[in-house]
């Protein structure tokens, strides 16, 4: 397996010194994130995210599938990570590297297990039919802070995304096409919205938000916090690393929260400016819609 | 099956019978396994789990079966690295939980505890003692009921001790939760300490591991939704317990100090006060 | 290997008792209950109290702070953590101090090689010009080509033809006796075997216990290697302790020791008797007693280690004989070679009372 050449010893040192007279080599402030932003899809369902040279690409899905046995009222939602050898050549197919567990962990735990989609919404026939929500994350360019990136793209893609509306009339089941029922938005709960600390030196007092790659192999610690705009925490995942006050922990979880409420409406905000692009005709299609009645062309 | 929380409020007894601040049952042993460099077994209340440790010694192909090509032999081999290599694995025994769901080698959460505790044990251990060696850490749960991660962390800690492998201080860990589900957002939720299965299951909780007698955080895990204003409360009940473990597990290894000392094993050695005389 | 988990006891004490000497009286408060625990269950470690107890007062554990005063120098074990001068122990063991130097020796750990130190090894690796030795330590031992006595008599220039057939002196999974000549940097030994103490190990058996780096096992001492009388009927037997913990025990050969007399009639004599011989992987004839008390022997040695003696000449001899004794009273006389367990604690304790 090719290994990612690290950065050699004075570099590192550069990087270590530099930051301890709080000096980024972008000249950003140590809790400043790189400019974020967000490209949607013609698809519903396709989000686009860059953080600086990070970038991105977030696409969901959705199948029609007969639910778990073991859960029958709930419908079927999973994210799908893959790094591939185009984002560095560390990385293997098929083969996970820790990195890779790691991220789809956090985003699992973040997205799916704080139940931030409505999962019991996606059952249309209990144990019999429902949906099968599943969003691919693919990582076209690697500059460090994978984990926020990918987190607000799955958001992001969630959000934006439209299933087929369906029916149930007298026990008969019918899924319409676009043409036929516009869309219909998943039923989405909450968004939570990773913030990642990186911890510099070996008492683990320089805090730093929004990592790049050379700052992410050069760090001794990590904490990626998870949020929703409520202040309610969904993770925490400071795995190991240099130790770091409890103190200051909980100074980078109030900071995070602010980072967090930001980037909610940032997406609040481009969430709408889509819709919007979208919705040409304004009021007035949107009233021929209703009609239900699609002239031929 | 719901957690009866509603019952704590009456005698602020938790379902087992503590109180918030109570730790469970810690029951510990070092020096388990002969053939091991360090070994120990420690158990949490229901919680058992049994950790070996080989090393620090050379990376490569498993030493002994020349040729024959040792089996798991995975992970990045960091054999020229300045410092040792922490390599950890976790074996969940099917029969450890109540339902017998056997776990692969491949299962995320495993791997997920794997990097954590390799992470955090290589904050503490003076691994740049020992350059390109690795050192095994190998550890199986043999029963679950709650604070599985935190009995990890402690288990491992006390056989690299037992292992004479430096480091700076104890890491030790415990959970530590809160006693309303987080969409309920009242005032007068207590944190709770060290939680077991059921807990775990139906209240908020974080695992936290600590380095020694200090309040600095090794690892901080938290799996489920809760008020960020409950946040410190919990960490601070679980910082406390840390130090509550600590002195647990130094009360071990001394024990075994002392028979050794008594057993004439060992020297007794001459310090500080035998030399003050000048 | 067996794995010993003992039954749970009392392992939550109570805030230790400020003062466990007046504990008569104990109608004090509700203190006294935890006392009475303490004294019913008898934890062997509480009754003297531990903190006064002389004996352990040079017993750290790690992160605990040993002393403030810059004026000692730090040592193996310790750690000044940044921004203090405070050594601090990494370690659980024994305060060590040699004049200014603070060191702490581990209650058990990995053997460390010292330059001198007599080991038993393994070979594991071959290379071009060496082999890799496992001697129990952090790293792998290495043992050059040119620091072995290659045969054919008198000190000869090691050639190409030596390189190409260096499987046929040592391969994997020999067992070597050596020498620690140097040390690296980093902790890595090298080895020599150029002796005729030294060389390949046959006729025998092998033991690993737990080596120099700390607690039980075996001690450095002035003598590693002797030879000593089977009893019941065994013939002679070479013990060599090796100071990384590994332990060799065989028959004893006369040809070796002809040829170790004879080491003192020069160095040039004594290359000339090194032949192929002393590479052969072939075994001796073994009658069965002498198997049989080799195999008791070893049995001693281990049983001392699994009871947290030290291993050294004496210790060994004195065991021996008493696990003699001890076969011959049971009732299956001397085939009794059995040595773990209680019989085991018993040799042990028969040792200490002595």
């Amino acid at each position: 397996m090719p290994r990612e050449a690290e950065p050699s010893l004075n570099e590192k040192q550069f990087v270590l010194q530099a930051l301890q007279d709080s000096v980024r080599l972008d000249g950003r402030e140590l809790e400043q994130y790189r400019p974020l932003e967000l490209t949607f899809g013609d698809q519903y369902g396709v989000a686009d995210v860059t953080l600086g040279k990070t970038r991105v690409l977030a696409k969901a899905s959705a199948e029609l599938t007969v639910p778990y046995a073991d859960r029958p009222l709930d419908g079927i939602f999973n994210i799908a990570t893959e790094l591939s050898p185009m984002t560095s050549p560390a990385f293997e197919v098929n083969r996970p590297t820790e990195t890779e567990v790691l991220i789809s962990r956090l985003l699992e735990k973040t997205v799916r297990r704080s139940g931030a989609l409505d999962t019991e919404s996606l059952c249309l026939v209990a144990g019999q039919k429902c949906w099968s929500i599943r969003v691919d994350v693919h990582v076209l360019s690697h500059d460090g802070n994978l984990i926020d990136a990918a987190c607000f793209a799955v958001v992001a893609a969630l959000r934006h995304f439209r299933k087929p509306d369906t029916s149930m009339e007298g026990g008969v089941l019918t899924v319409y096409t676009p043409a036929e029922r516009e869309p219909v938005p998943l039923s989405w709960l909450h968004s939570p919205f990773c913030v990642t600390w990186s911890f510099f030196g070996e008492e683990g007092d320089i805090a730093v938000l929004d990592a790049t790659w050379m700052e992410e192999q050069v760090r001794s610690g990590s904490c990626t916090v998870s949020l929703n705009q409520h202040g309610e925490i969904c993770q925490i995942a400071k795995l190991g690393g240099v130790p770091v006050e409890a103190v200051s922990l909980l100074h980078c979880t109030n900071v995070a929260l602010v980072k967090a409420k930001d980037m909610s409406s940032k997406l609040d905000r481009w969430l709408a400016e889509d819709a919007k692009r979208r919705d040409k005709g304004g009021l007035l299609a949107e009233l021929s819609a209703e009609n239900d009645r699609v002239p031929d062309m | 099956m719901p957690l009866d929380t509603s019952t704590y409020n009456l005698a602020l007894l938790r379902v087992d019978g503590r109180r918030w601040n109570e730790l469970r049952r810690i029951h510990a042993q070092i020096r388990t396994q002969a053939a091991a460099d360090g070994s120990s077994y420690l158990e949490m209340g229901h919680t058992k789990v049994m950790c070996v440790v080989t090393g620090p010694s050379e990376p490569g192909p498993r030493r002994g079966v020349a040729g024959a090509g040792g089996g798991g032999g995975g992970g990045g081999a960091g054999g020229q690295s300045k410092e040792a290599e922490v390599v950890v694995n976790i074996v969940i025994a099917g029969f450890s939980s109540v339902d017998r769901k056997r776990r692969g080698r491949g299962d995320k959460r495993t791997l997920e505890m794997q990097s954590t505790l390799s992470n955090t044990l290589a904050a503490t251990l003076h691994t740049h003692l020992f350059p390109h060696s690795q050192i095994n850490i190998s550890l199986h749960v043999l029963s679950q009921d709650g604070s599985l991660l935190a009995a990890l962390i402690n288990a491992a800690t006390l056989a690299c001790v037992d292992a004479g492998i430096p480091m700076t201080d104890y890491v030790t860990a415990c959970t530590a939760g809160s006693t309303s589900t987080y969409a309920a957002n009242d005032e007068g939720a207590d944190p709770l300490l060290d939680l077991n299965h059921q807990e775990e299951q139906e209240l908020p909780g974080l695992t936290v591991a600590t380095l020694g007698d200090s309040d600095k955080v090794v690892a901080l895990v938290c799996e489920s939704r809760v008020q960020i204003s409950r946040l410190e409360g919990m960490l601070a009940v679980g910082v406390d317990g840390c130090k509550q473990v600590r002195e647990i597990l130094d009360q071990v290894i001394k024990a075994q100090g002392q028979k050794m000392i008594l057993e004439g094993t060992v020297d007794k050695g001459t310090g500080l006060n035998d030399m003050d005389l000048d | 290997m067996p794995i010993t988990i003992l039954p749970p006891k009392f392992s939550h004490p109570p805030p230790p008792p400020q003062d466990i000497s007046d504990s008569d009286s104990d109608l004090s408060s509700d203190d006294g209950g935890a006392h009475l625990d303490f004294a019913s269950l008898g934890l062997p470690n509480r009754k003297p109290n531990p903190a006064n107890n002389p004996l352990f007062t040079n017993l750290v554990t790690p992160g605990t702070l040993i002393t403030p005063d810059p004026q000692w120098m730090r040592g193996h074990g310790t750690y000044i953590p940044p921004h203090t001068t405070h050594i601090t122990s990494s370690l659980a063991g024994i305060i060590t101090r040699t004049n200014k130097l603070i060191s702490v020796s581990p209650l058990r750990a990995r053997y460390t090689p010292e330059v001198g130190d007599l080991v038993v090894g393994r070979i594991v690796e071959v290379q071009a010009k060496r082999w890799r030795v496992d001697v129990g330590s952090v790293q792998l031992a290495s043992l050059p080509l040119s620091a072995i006595n290659l045969p054919g008599g008198i000190l000869r220039k090691r050639t190409e033809t030596d390189e190409l057939q260096i499987r046929t002196f040592f391969a994997e999974g020999d067992l070597v006796v050596a020498e620690v000549q140097q040390l690296f940097q980093d902790g890595g030994a090298v080895l020599h075997t150029r002796s005729l103490k030294y060389g390949k190990l046959r006729n025998g058996l092998f033991a690993a216990v737990s080596g120099v780096g700390g607690g039980s096992g075996v001690v450095r001492s002035r003598r590693q290697v002797w030879t000593m009388e089977g009893q019941n009927g065994g013939g002679k037997m070479d013990v060599i302790l090796g100071v990384n913990g590994y332990v060799w025990i065989s028959k004893h050969v006369e040809q070796v020791a002809k040829e170790l007399e004879q080491k003192h009639m020069g160095i040039t004599n004594m290359e000339e008797n090194v032949s192929a011989g002393v590479y052969s992987s072939q075994n001796d004839p073994i009658d069965s007693d002498t198997m049989r008390e080799i195999t008791r022997l070893r049995g001693v040695v281990t049983a001392l280690v699994e009871n947290g003696c030290r291993v050294d000449e004496d210790m060994v001899i004195r065991g021996y004989a008493e696990a003699c004794e001890m076969a011959m009273l049971s009732e299956t006389g001397p085939e009794d070679i059995y040595l773990g367990g209680q019989r085991g604690e018993e040799l042990t304790r028969a040792l200490r009372g002595n």
